[in-house]
């Protein structure tokens, strides 16, 4: 019997048009991700290829998540079709058993469900083979990389969802309950995503996901290349319990569907008790009243409030909307707890955090938004009221505009409740200082403006589509249209509907800049939103004509006077505006999309590369004065270069290449001898000057220029933040450089084939003279002195490099003139905000006597947070170095907070800015976490050391000098101050950074050594390595090696060429045992990859305080290439074995904790304690890196007495 | 005021004839609209409760054109829809008081008088605070005819108005129309011909788009008076009677059919004279208009 069932569900499924609309959608959304870039869902880039198994894996879980829509129209819908079409009095009549009847339809509506979502494999097949395809971008064709993650992925994700929205259709009888679930799922989904965000939590998140997308990246997340490109993810550990545990649920939801299934047809109310139906009574004889009907403004006034409050509470009363607030603001809650997680720390709740957690909602907003637009426009249709409804005397507007308004009082009421949360959850994280004028300016304008956008364009497309859900699918298909003309190269904010950028909120600089483009944008979105109103106004359905031709005809009717007026103004409003916002972003600046943008760096590249390695002259002075005009975002600037001929050869022509910005001019530069333009490259500002007299060795002149930046209107994108209001902090790559820069050029492989250039190398050879001769900060300057008057407003103070030697106000300006007393690199900034200022001093030993070192930090009134942390680290950081290294040299030290457009710090010469988004506002409260703003001060001022004492050739590796020595030295002074296991948190970080980030490499790995501007070698791995280096042969001995290291090579010194990690790995051998030196080997110039495990632990109580524990271990040792390949080398290593015990708090303790020689494969140890232990490992610390460091210690138990 | 529909014609998109060159005079009074399902009465009733475009033709109700001036129109309409809902989660005095406001009732204490007054006058006010939700099929009739009566409607069109109505309801609901309808034009649709027989001063036949007959029900009764005959006759025999004479209706009556018979004179002593009433106007009307079809055909 059941096989019936199911045979009619297939015959009546397969005649549906439906269902191949379901499999069109997926087939083509398939097809285009796989074939085109049109469609993008979160696809491979760089080395992992377009149809990698894991990157297949990826999209299709993605897209079985996000078409779960399709999966609950489709299964939802098996059994409640009967209730819905009133059949189920006849159906459940008919002698089928309950049984018979679930088994066929579940059965039947599954086998269609993974037709459907077969067009998801057949979608990418078919793209894969595609004519036009890259073929370097593509392995070669494999079926099983596409049936094995739809086996072990699609088809566990349909059956458990298909199970839940067929029993939820079945029993509730409804479709709203079918919606429900997908919320849920969604919800549980989101709860994963969040809770990965964490470390420790990616294990849980890898299990609990119901669509396996968190398992997949959990699994795959320090895969290489190589791995990404050729491994299936195998169905084991958390996969496997993953799918289990989905599946099994999916089978627990059917069982208990199919015993609270009944074939009643009348369903007892689960919620409400029977009303009783009262007998009617006899017509009283009353006469009716005769009522005044009005017409004026004022009624059509009280209709509208009346329409406007009777939808609003409608959307209000409905389930699905206080479902989807209830998830919403449920999510913003739980994502509140992990919010501006910075190395496992919190920042500080500040007004513009939680606004940014708020941001978060959008997505259910819209949701809300496009969903109950359509239910209002269908309102009265729905319960076939439309007829009372259209024939009453109400003008044409009214019903519409009363809907538009009842939204917007909703969205205006949730705003009000997102804020009330938003202010909670600071009082609950202790934060009092609560902004609530910059909730409500952020709220009320920027996120009330994007709901009064769509809101409007959804009613337009809903009234014009004139079918509620083919109009959904409108409106999803504007927003890939959107998405689409973007990848075309229409990326303008005037052709992108409702992109209105009201920017980063900033303590320091507000809502800054942002404020006037934001503003005309929304002028002329809403310009446009109106038309469209009227527009649907117009053509809306009022009576039981449907046909567009009529409603055309009737159409012209409404437009009465008064809308005819709206419709004029409106259309004057938006051409105005447009033309306003274009006048501004193209005519007054230069608009470029990232096609053109591309198109001229590849110009730049071909036109002037011949030039790049031109005997060019050295910048050896700049003396510059710069007048800043915060208010209108404006500099005028002018300066001397002294320019040195350091070469064996004259030198006839000089190549100045000024800022590429557009807000930048130059209005005069000349030389201090007789010189002509040669070749001027206007479009790359790029001049060639011929000197009438050649420059000969040794020889010097004096170049002068003048430029301007002046900040004309406002521009489509790419806003300057760095000079703005309160908070202007820009380097020295705004004044004319000489020569050509390598760093305009296109970097990616793929945009260059695009402009047929070949793939750039990262860096230089080690070895390569060009690369030697000049530092990594450019090759036009080995040095400079330096000198520079700045002025600015009043009210703000500014800083650049060097001290200050004067400070005075004329004109109503304020003056500061700084002087640096030696030579420095040539690399600046110029800082200028209204500061407030905390000074503190220092001295540090020299060999003779001391020296005094000024300390300030220039922060933002209220941001005093850490002021402390970032004193201590300052003086702690210069004690340690200087004796560690050697003396500092400056005698001056400056931290300045910038606007958090920008999260990072960097060092100039005694000048360290410092954003406002880290250090600043952290908050550091327990003991275990990682003191950012302590570690971020003590890396910048480590810099001034490693990049400004000593700076490196601009060759491979020359990040390792900068950066993994700032890193390590940052590293050694917290090992002072903090507990090893705020170490290992912060190491644990580190050693993320570097295996995700090589999981993600577009080119190649390189040793530390040979690394090439790759954050994750010179951060992550550079810190785990140095510090196992350290650990193995002692920190003094490191030090030593590094001393010698500056001492040898510092700028002050003369030398032929600058430093390289070739050198530096000399010094550190040289304090190396010879039988530690294939650890230098495998830590810096080698990929060596552990994998260790302890596979049992076991103790036996010896006495009253002696224990014994026994492990058995498992340690490999792999040596990757540069593309992730691994291969196991013999593992002859000393590695620390410890464990663990307690201390009185309950917290891990180490007992014991001493390196082994690791030979073999397998090993055991027997090691005596005298305290009771809890857990042993080998490499407990994670000193080594190890992709999975869990599996190094286990809880140890007691051996089973003998 | 008068109601002059002229020339209206209206073709659906799938080809359905609606209205078909419809010519009436609607005066002050009941105006009853009769016919079979389907012959177009509602599309005439959308079209001059201004929900419909007709493809040509006009409406003037008085001075107003019903076609482009709608605004006015709805001013002084009341209309009841053949089908329609209601919101469930809203109680009867809210939405009738909501549907107030839209009509124009601004002050507040009219139209909460006025709102009471329907209740009570459709016996409703017991109920007013229930949910519509719960409203049997009879009850939410009797809401339709509440929200048709606000705001005293110059112009009032209902559409079947006593579907789903007992007979006591019924009456009531006459009573009540008959009350209204002494200054004002209602028009009334039904397939029921005893609802115009008892109500209605002037009506029109229409089938199939087409207007057959206009008139006072009673003299359209006179017309064919003496010209109805009855037979008692055999089921097998039914299809004889209907080629050889105009039958224009039959129904059983104690297990065997009556036919009735349209004919000047006696057509065989079998027959018995019969006094004609509204339903034989009908019948004669309908079935005549269908026999011509036929004819066509053949």
């Amino acid at each position: 019997m059941w096989f019936k069932i199911f045979k009619f569900e297939l015959t009546y499924r397969i005649n549906r048009p439906a269902t191949y609309i379901y499999f069109g959608i997926l087939f083509l959304m398939s097809f285009l991700a796989m074939s085109t870039d049109v469609v993008r869902i979160g696809g491979g880039a760089g080395l992992v290829k377009e149809n990698a198994p894991v990157t297949i894996a990826t999209m299709m879980g993605i897209l079985s998540a996000v078409f779960m829509m399709i999966s609950s129209a489709i299964m939802g819908v098996a059994v409640l079709r009967d209730f819905e079409h009133k059949m189920e009095s006849i159906i459940f009549t008919n002698p089928i058993k309950k049984f018979d009847y679930l088994a066929g339809r579940f059965l039947g509506s599954f086998v269609i469900l993974l037709f459907v979502f077969s067009g998801i494999w057949m979608g990418f097949m078919l793209g894969e083979v595609m004519p036009w395809r890259d073929a370097d971008k593509l392995l070669p064709f494999s079926a099983w990389n596409y049936f094995q993650p739809f086996l072990v992925f699609v088809v566990p994700n349909l059956f458990f969802t298909g199970a839940l929205f067929f029993i939820s259709g079945a029993l509730s009888r409804k479709m709203v309950f079918v919606y429900l679930q997908w919320i849920a799922l969604f919800i549980v989904y989101q709860v994963t995503l969040i809770i990965t965000g964490e470390l420790d939590n990616r294990s849980l998140a890898a299990i609990l996901d119901p669509f396996a997308l968190s398992t997949i990246n959990n699994t795959t997340q320090y895969w290489t290349v190589v791995e990404q490109n050729s491994n299936t993810i195998p169905m084991e550990g958390h996969v496997l319990i993953n799918r289990l545990i989905w599946i099994g649920l999916g089978v627990i939801t059917l069982i208990i569907g199919y015993f609270s299934f009944s074939f009643n047809v009348v369903k007892s109310s689960w919620f409400k008790p029977k009303q009783k139906i009262q007998k009617a009574e006899k017509f009283p004889d009353v006469d009716i009243p005769k009522v005044t009907q009005t017409f004026g403004l004022a009624v059509t006034l009280k209709q509208l409030w009346k329409n406007s409050w009777f939808y609003c509470k409608d959307i209000l009363n409905s389930v699905v909307f206080k479902a989807i607030t209830f998830f919403g603001i449920f999510i913003l809650v739980l994502n509140s707890f992990y919010m501006g997680r910075v190395f496992g720390m919190n920042t500080y709740p500040t007004t513009y955090q939680i606004l940014q957690l708020i941001s978060g909602f959008n997505l259910f907003f819209l949701i809300i938004l496009v969903s109950f637009s359509g239910e209002l426009i269908w309102k009265e249709r729905e319960v076939k009221i439309n007829l009372i409804y259209d024939a009453m005397p109400v003008k044409d507007f009214v019903n519409l505009l009363g809907k538009f308004f009842g939204m917007i009082m909703l969205f205006v009421f949730m705003l009000a409740v997102l804020m009330v949360t938003g202010v909670l959850i600071q009082v609950f994280k202790g934060y009092y200082d609560f902004d609530i004028a910059v909730y409500a300016k952020t709220l009320f304008s920027e996120t009330l403006f994007f709901l009064v956008l769509y809101t409007l364009l959804c009613f337009f497309i809903q009234v014009i589509v004139n079918n509620k859900f083919l109009g959904y699918a409108v409106i999803i298909l504007f927003f890939i249209a959107t998405g689409v003309l973007s990848t075309l190269g229409v990326e303008h904010s005037m052709f992108q509907f409702a992109e209105t950028d009201l920017g980063p909120y900033s303590d320091m600089n507000g809502y800054g800049h942002y404020v006037t483009s934001f503003s005309w944008l929304n002028i002329y979105w809403l310009g446009l939103a109106m038309i469209l109103f009227v527009l649907a106004t117009m053509f809306s359905v009022r009576g039981s004509e449907a046909l567009m031709k009529i409603r055309f005809k009737v159409g012209k009717l409404r437009l009465t006077k008064p809308m005819v007026t709206f419709l004029m103004m409106s259309v004057i409003v938006f051409v105005f505006s447009g033309g306003f916002v274009y006048y501004n972003t193209n005519v007054l600046n230069t608009y470029q999309n990232s096609d053109e943008s591309e198109a001229e760096q590849a110009e730049y590249e071909k036109t002037l590369k011949q030039y790049e390695f031109l005997n060019q002259p050295k910048i050896v002075d700049v003396n510059l004065r710069v007048d800043l005009y915060p208010k209108r975002r404006d500099y005028d600037a002018s300066g001397t270069y002294i320019l040195k001929n350091k070469s064996d050869e004259a030198i006839e022509q000089i190549h100045v290449q000024q800022s590429p910005g557009n807000e930048i001019t130059l209005d005069s530069l000349y030389f201090s001898v007789d010189a002509g333009i040669e070749e001027d490259f206007e479009k790359f500002k790029y001049t060639i000057y011929k000197l009438k007299e050649p420059l000969q060795p040794g020889a010097e002149i004096k170049m002068h220029f003048k430029t301007r930046f002046v900040t004309k209107g406002f521009v489509a994108s790419n806003q300057n933040n760095s000079v703005v209001y309160n908070g202007t902090f820009f380097n020295s790559s705004q004044f004319p450089s000489l020569g050509y820069n390598d760093g305009f050029e296109l970097f990616t492989d793929d945009d260059r084939k695009d402009h047929d250039l070949k793939p750039k190398e990262r860096s230089m050879e080690r070895d390569d003279p060009r690369g030697l001769a000049h530092d990594f900060f450019g090759d036009d300057s080995d040095g400079i002195q330096f000198e520079v008057t700045i002025s600015t407003d009043p009210e703000q103070i500014a800083v650049a490099p060097g001290y200050l030697q004067k400070e005075w106000e004329e004109n109503g300006r304020k003056y500061f003139h700084y002087k640096m007393d030696q030579k420095m690199a040539n690399f600046y900034s110029i800082i200028s905000a209204d500061y407030e200022v905390v000074r503190d001093k220092m001295s540090i030993p020299l060999d003779s006597g001391s020296k005094d070192i000024a300390l300030e930090i220039y922060y933002h009134k209220g941001h005093e947070y850490n002021l402390e942390r970032m004193m201590r680290s300052m003086k702690n950081s210069f004690t340690y170095f200087s004796k560690e290294f050697s003396p500092y040299q400056f005698t001056q030290m400056r931290i300045l907070e910038f606007p958090r457009y920008a999260s990072f710090a960097q060092s100039f010469a005694n000048t360290v800015p410092f954003s406002e988004g880290i250090g600043f506002v952290v908050e550091i409260k327990d003991e275990d976490d990682v003191d950012i703003a302590y570690y971020v001060t003590s890396h910048e001022l480590a810099h001034q050391w490693w990049g400004h004492q000593l700076i490196p050739a601009n060759v491979r590796g020359a990040a390792m000098l900068s950066e993994t020595l700032s890193q390590y030295s940052a590293l050694m002074v917290m090992k002072h101050e903090y507990s090893m296991e705020n170490m290992q948190e912060f190491l644990k970080e580190e050693m993320n950074r570097y295996l995700s980030g090589r999981a993600n490499e577009q080119k190649k790995e390189m040793p530390v050594t040979l690394v090439e501007s790759q954050n994750y070698i010179h951060y992550g791995k550079g810190a785990v390595n140095m510090f196992a280096l350290q650990d193995y042969i002692g920190e003094d001995s490191v030090n030593m090696a590094l001393k010698r290291f500056v001492r040898d090579w510092n700028i002050f010194v003369e030398k032929e060429r600058y430093p390289t990690t070739v050198d530096l790995m000399g010094y550190l051998r040289a304090v190396t045992p010879d039988s530690m030196q294939y650890l230098v080997t495998d830590l810096f110039d080698k990929i060596v990859l552990f994998e260790n495990k302890t596979e049992t632990a076991t103790y036996a109580t010896k006495s009253d305080n002696k224990w014994e524990v026994e492990l058995a271990i498992n340690s490999k040792k792999l040596e990757a290439d540069s593309l992730g390949v691994e291969t196991k080398v013999p593992n002859n290593y000393w590695i620390d074995i410890g464990v663990y015990g307690e201390d009185e708090d309950g917290k891990d303790k180490l007992l014991y904790l001493q390196k082994h020689l690791i030979d073999k494969e397998d090993m055991t140890f027997k090691i005596e304690v005298d305290e009771k232990p809890t857990k042993a490992g080998i490499d407990p610390i994670n000193k080594l890196i190890d992709r999975n460091p869990d599996d190094n210690i286990k809880k140890v138990t007691e051996q089973e007495s003998s | 005021m008068e109601l002059t529909i002229t020339n209206l014609s209206k073709t659906y998109s799938n080809g359905v004839k609606a209205l078909n060159d419809v010519n009436l005079t609607i005066p002050k009074g009941m105006f009853g609209l009769l016919g079979p399902n389907g012959a177009g009465k509602s599309s005439l009733m959308r079209t001059i409760a201004t929900l419909q475009e007709p493809d040509s033709g006009s409406i003037m109700l008085g001075d107003l054109n019903v076609l482009t001036e709608k605004d006015e129109v709805r001013k002084v309409l009341g209309y009841l829809p053949q089908e329609f809902g209601v919101y469930p989660k809203i109680d009867a005095e809210t939405l009738l008081d909501h549907l107030a406001v839209l009509k124009g009732i601004a002050n507040a204490k009219e139209r909460k008088e006025i709102v009471k007054a329907l209740l009570q006058k459709t016996n409703l006010y017991k109920f007013r605070t229930k949910n519509l939700g719960g409203f049997s099929g009879g009850m939410k009739q009797r809401f339709g005819i509440a929200q048709a009566l606000l705001a005293d409607p110059k112009l009032i069109i209902v559409d079947e108005p006593t579907a789903g109505l007992d007979p006591a309801e019924r009456n009531r609901f006459h009573n009540l129309l008959a009350e209204i309808g002494e200054n004002t034009v209602v028009i009334l649709s039904t397939h029921i011909v005893d609802d115009v027989k008892e109500l209605c001063t002037e009506m029109a036949i229409i089938n199939q788009g087409e207007v057959l007959l206009t008139g006072h029900p009673e003299k359209t009764i006179d017309a064919i008076k003496g010209q109805i005959w009855r037979k008692r006759i055999e089921k097998g025999e039914l299809d004889d009677y209907k080629k050889q004479y105009t039958v224009i209706s039959e129904k059983m009556f104690a297990g065997k059919p009556e036919i009735r018979v349209f004919s000047e004179t006696q057509p065989d002593p079998s027959f018995d004279a019969v006094e004609s009433n509204l339903e034989d106007v009908y019948f004669s009307q309908i079935n005549a208009a269908v026999k011509e079809e036929e004819a066509d055909v053949v």
